[in-house]
């Protein structure tokens, strides 16, 4: 039998049709998005209903100034990276430390506490979102980086993933190291981190995905503009007078240009860090 | 053995238990600071009335709180809706992640490029698509997807205004969040497709299998990891939708939209009704822990059958 | 070695950043120098400038006090101030929105003024002001301006369709009237709209703008005897008529254009834009002597409009309240007020300023709004720590009918809410 490892040409140019199809529709919400910052503000919702909303008759930069003028942009996208920074560094650290003592470390009480762990991997934050913000308003810590960073460091879902991971080290070289004398924490931090970059790589990345668009916690915890990150800005900047389409689009894309440029240039790691994650699961 | 002092094998393993605690820790505190004890706090807030701010003393209701939720017209909607919204999305998204995914997994040329061009939603905050969309289901001629359908039906569509219409509100809301969806499940798919033996698609091919066959009998089976695990995150994520309601919708029309937290939110920040809120979140924990078990439970029984 | 050395550091790196980015610094005066910490909502653009050169010119001039302002989005503005208020993170001079102040002297976040205000201010204040600040016998709160609301048009549109122009409120459109003249206009307008009721807007606008509508039946958002129930006059048979007539106009009739990018009244397609004061300038700008400002119909009990807008407000926290109402003592003067209204179109709330702004002198197109403040059209809205629940519950409920419910249920529903509400606040017994 011939054809069953490769496809028949019909087929190939069908699914080559099929695919372009549905990847230009799938893609055209973002596109309309791009193409409205560029127009001038009254024609992005006047002429979303027609095909001029992806080829528009005149093209500026306006909006992009206009942003500037109108919020301090700059901010609130130092504060998304300060904090979604923070949370990933930290949690790298953490929960790899966390996910090494489980997975190869012998101490009193693991078992129960592993056995936690993996039970709070289920407890979606939205459940605790009301008393933590009851706790956060009681410490004073409203309205600072550090409501919107501590409480997310430790984090079930990463140290299951790196405590599925270390298990699969062979073991032959920690003991080597031990034998030569190596404290825990070197052996950790030369034998485990070198040899685990893929699961660094997939945690921070899904990590960051996160908690870049992260938007109900940092609404009811921030109130002025000094700590505010991006999800809640654009939210916000909808609802300041003037309301104009345009400036809100190229907000919209400015938002998400840093996370799309780190995603093109690191495609690989993206798709292979979050493909992980299934097969893991 | 000899009465020495504790040297050697024994001091090493002190030496590992303190190791481990020390290494455990930090994440153990952040856990238990962040998680569990706003978990217990919340069980302990819904049996109280606690209202922020108010003058008046905090009492002990019993489960009062639990017993207005049941009559709650607009939280009964809010759990029907979640679960409307996971029954819908669940299939729908694992469907059409499959679907693309195996197309994808054709030696396609130029296959990298697709496969990004699907993802890229994900990389997109939801708060940002739920700005934007809002613009694609605007209502009359100006919205874009009113003007799409218009052109490819020859005007026989007719605009709706799709995020007022009740009927309409929560397919729309539903058909966003997928479109932001199954780019994350596709690449788990693609990634679980390209690690399928082709030694099993030969011979069940040299067993006379048609391809609807082989994906029935090979493909999926060997597929049954990854599709359990994404559906599992699915209807977790199904129950924990807020920012598209939040931005887009305020639960309207007609409490059409509204889910679990977008009531919650309303009730303890926006009526400062702590307690009551609380109650609400506990119930919704519930639920997520019921489903988590079911599935777990199903998925355990085919293994064991399998 | 290096790796430990690099974990350890990132560790502290981590740490040392959290607690550096402590997120909004307080800020530190010299000492002898007073600082107030103030917040304010964001806003229309032309209240935040004139507001940030007001702060400019206070601090310039006044050595011994330092102003720090902080513009809050208006969005969840009233649950912000809620939660600062717990963690005792209030500021020590505060914005906030027409009624919201009751329920803020209610949780005791407030300094009663009456001790602090000089006589010659007070009595300079137009006596909605001071309504809309008072609470349990005490003042709390004092604005720089009041609101107008009313119905712009399009004179050419109007004379077009052949409808009458009503002078005053006197000769205000009655229901019918203001039907049928909807009816005219949808005729003649390029989509078949009439009317702009602002439903791009969100919050507080609903209750705002529509209950004086309710009030002009003989309804009312709450029974004012005793501010204990909304039952028998936000559901009561009038209020329903009202509401059964403006679901009519936007689903049966279609004569509301839905108004996503705020350009229904500028851009034409409507004859007739139902909003306040603040849309004046740029209205103005649009259509220059082609605008008309006109009283809100009358909806059988004589016509009705809102009244109220932002006021300020000194904390308990504020341990200078003497140097807190210096800044307001400022922003109260005619210059300041002046300021303020020119580019918002707001009734000056002084009765020295109003007489010199050319835009509410006798003749002018908004002298209007004055008139409906000082010959009683206005309703203010209801004065109890209640009205943070009535207004959400208002603008569900507006948005239920809109969308189609049945009107008497929608009603019966934000009675019960309201009601509720109440209940849970044992009444919301008045502080000793």
């Amino acid at each position: 039998m011939s054809g069953i490892t490769t496809t028949p040409r019909w087929t190939r140019v069908l699914g080559y049709t099929v695919i372009t199809a549905v990847a230009a529709l799938y893609v055209s919400p973002i596109a309309f998005m791009v193409v409205g910052s560029l127009k001038p503000n009254a024609a992005v919702l006047a002429e979303a209903g027609s095909w001029r909303a992806f080829f528009p008759s005149e093209v500026s930069l306006n909006n992009y100034t206009a942003v500037f003028e109108r919020v301090e942009f700059l901010r609130f996208l130092l504060n998304s990276i300060i904090i979604t920074g923070s949370i990933v560094a930290a949690g790298l650290v953490v929960n790899s430390m966390a996910a090494y003592a489980f997975a190869r470390l012998r101490w009193p009480g693991r078992t129960v506490l592993f056995t936690a762990v993996l039970a709070l991997m289920i407890l979606p934050f939205e459940a605790i979102a009301v008393p933590l913000f009851y706790q956060i308003t009681l410490l004073g810590w409203r309205d600072t980086y550090v409501a919107q960073i501590l409480p997310f460091i430790a984090n079930p879902l990463s140290i299951y993933l790196f405590y599925a991971f270390f298990i699969g080290i062979p073991r032959e070289l920690e003991e080597a190291a031990r034998v030569d004398g190596a404290s825990t924490a070197r052996s950790f931090a030369q034998i485990i981190v070198p040899n685990c970059k893929p699961v660094f790589a997939t945690v921070a990345i899904v990590s960051f995905l996160f908690y870049w668009g992260f938007y109900l916690w940092p609404l009811m915890v921030t109130v002025g503009p000094e700590v505010r990150p991006l999800p809640v800005a654009i939210a916000q900047f909808q609802t300041l007078p003037p309301l104009r389409w345009g400036d809100i689009m190229a907000f919209g894309v400015m938002m998400v240009a840093p996370v799309l440029a780190l995603f093109l240039i690191f495609q690989r790691a993206f798709i292979q860090g979050v493909a992980a994650t299934g097969l893991k699961g | 053995m000899n009465a020495r002092p504790p040297r050697g094998p024994m001091g090493l393993r002190q030496r590992e238990a303190w190791a481990g605690w020390l290494f455990a820790a930090p994440a153990l505190l952040g856990l238990a600071l962040f998680m569990a004890v706003p978990f217990v706090l919340a069980v302990g807030l819904s049996f109280t009335n606690l209202r922020l701010g108010s003058p008046l003393p905090t009492r002990f209701v019993g489960v009062e709180n639990y017993a207005r939720l049941l009559e709650d017209d607009a939280f009964r909607r809010a759990l029907l809706n979640n679960a409307i919204f996971a029954l819908a999305v669940v299939p729908l998204q694992t469907a059409l992640a499959l679907a693309l995914a195996l197309m994808l997994n054709l030696d396609l040329r130029g296959r990298a490029v697709y496969r990004a061009l699907f993802f890229m939603p994900v990389v997109f905050p939801m708060a940002l698509i739920a700005v934007v969309w809002q613009l694609i289901y605007a209502e009359g001629d100006s919205g874009l997807l009113n003007g799409f359908l218009g052109a490819i039906s020859f005007g026989y569509i007719e605009p709706q205004a799709w995020l007022r219409d009740p009927r309409l509100a929560l397919p729309a809301i539903i058909v966003l969040s997928i479109w932001q969806g199954v780019g994350f499940q596709m690449v788990v798919l693609l990634a679980g497709l390209q690690a399928i033996p082709r030694m099993l698609y030969e011979s069940a091919a040299l067993d006379g299998a048609s391809a609807w066959q082989r994906l029935r009998f090979v493909t999926l089976p060997q597929l049954r990891n990854p599709l359990v695990f994404t559906a599992l995150i699915t209807t977790i994520l199904a129950f924990r939708v807020f920012d598209q309601v939040q931005i887009m919708t305020r639960g309207g029309p007609n409490r059409a939209t509204t889910t679990v937290m977008y009531e919650a939110i309303q009730a303890a920040y926006s009526r400062q009704q702590v307690g009551y809120a609380a109650a609400m979140t506990v119930v919704f924990f519930v639920c997520v822990l019921i489903i988590a078990l079911v599935q777990r439970r199903l998925v355990c029984e085919e293994r064991e059958v399998a | 070695m290096r790796y430990s050395r690099i974990l350890i550091a990132a560790a502290l790196l981590s740490t040392n950043s959290l607690m550096a980015c402590g997120g909004r610094e307080a800020p530190t005066a010299e000492p002898g120098v007073t600082l107030l910490t103030v917040w304010a909502h964001s806003g229309q653009e032309s209240e935040r400038q004139a507001l940030t050169r007001m702060v400019e010119q206070f601090n310039a001039t006044n050595d011994d006090i330092r102003v720090d302002i902080t513009f809050l989005a208006d969005g969840g503005y009233n649950s912000q101030v809620q939660s600062a208020a717990l963690a005792n993170a209030l500021p020590d001079l505060l914005e906030f929105d027409g009624p919201f102040v009751y329920n803020y002297a209610w949780q005791g976040h407030l300094l009663p003024l009456d001790d602090l205000l000089p006589d010659e201010l007070r009595e300079r204040l137009i006596p909605s002001i001071i309504e809309q600040g008072t609470y349990a016998g005490g003042l709390y709160s004092v604005g720089m301006y009041d609101s107008g609301l009313g119905l712009y048009g399009r004179r050419s549109m109007l004379d077009e369709a052949g409808v009458r122009i009503p002078a005053g409120p006197e000769d205000a459109w009655s229901a019918d009237e203001f039907e049928a003249a909807l009816a005219a206009l949808a005729a003649i307008t390029p989509h078949g709209r009439a009317l702009d009721l602002k439903l791009n807007y969100t919050g507080e606008w609903y209750c705002y703008a529509f209950s004086p509508a309710i009030q002009s039946a003989g309804g009312d958002l709450i029974d004012r005897e005793d501010y204990q129930s909304a039952d028998g006059v936000l559901n009561s048979p009038e209020a329903v008529a009202v509401m059964t007539r403006f679901q009519s106009w936007l689903n049966e009739h279609e004569y509301v254009d839905p108004n996503t990018d705020d350009t229904a009244f500028t851009g034409g397609r409507v004859a007739l834009s139902w909003v306040g004061h603040w849309e004046y300038p740029r209205y103005l700008e649009a259509h220059g002597d082609d605008l008309v400002v006109m009283p809100l119909p009358d909806f059988g009990n004589g016509p009705r409009t809102g009244q109220g807008s932002w006021n300020w407000g000194i904390t308990r926290r504020c341990e200078d309240p003497a140097a807190a109402m210096r800044f307001l003592e400022f922003l109260l003067e005619d210059a300041q007020v002046l300021a303020m209204t020119e580019g918002n179109a707001a009734v000056p709330a002084t009765t020295t300023a109003a007489a010199q702004s050319p835009l509410y002198a006798e003749g002018s197109p908004l002298n209007l709004f004055v008139t409906q403040l000082t010959e009683g059209y206005g309703v203010p809205r209801p004065a109890t720590p209640a009205y943070g629940v009535i207004t959400s519950v208002f603008e569900q409920a507006f948005d239920d009918i809109r969308n189609g419910a049945d009107v008497q249920t929608v009603l019966d529903r934000a009675v019960a809410a309201i009601d509720r509400d109440i209940a849970d606040n044992e009444g919301y017994p008045e502080p000793q």
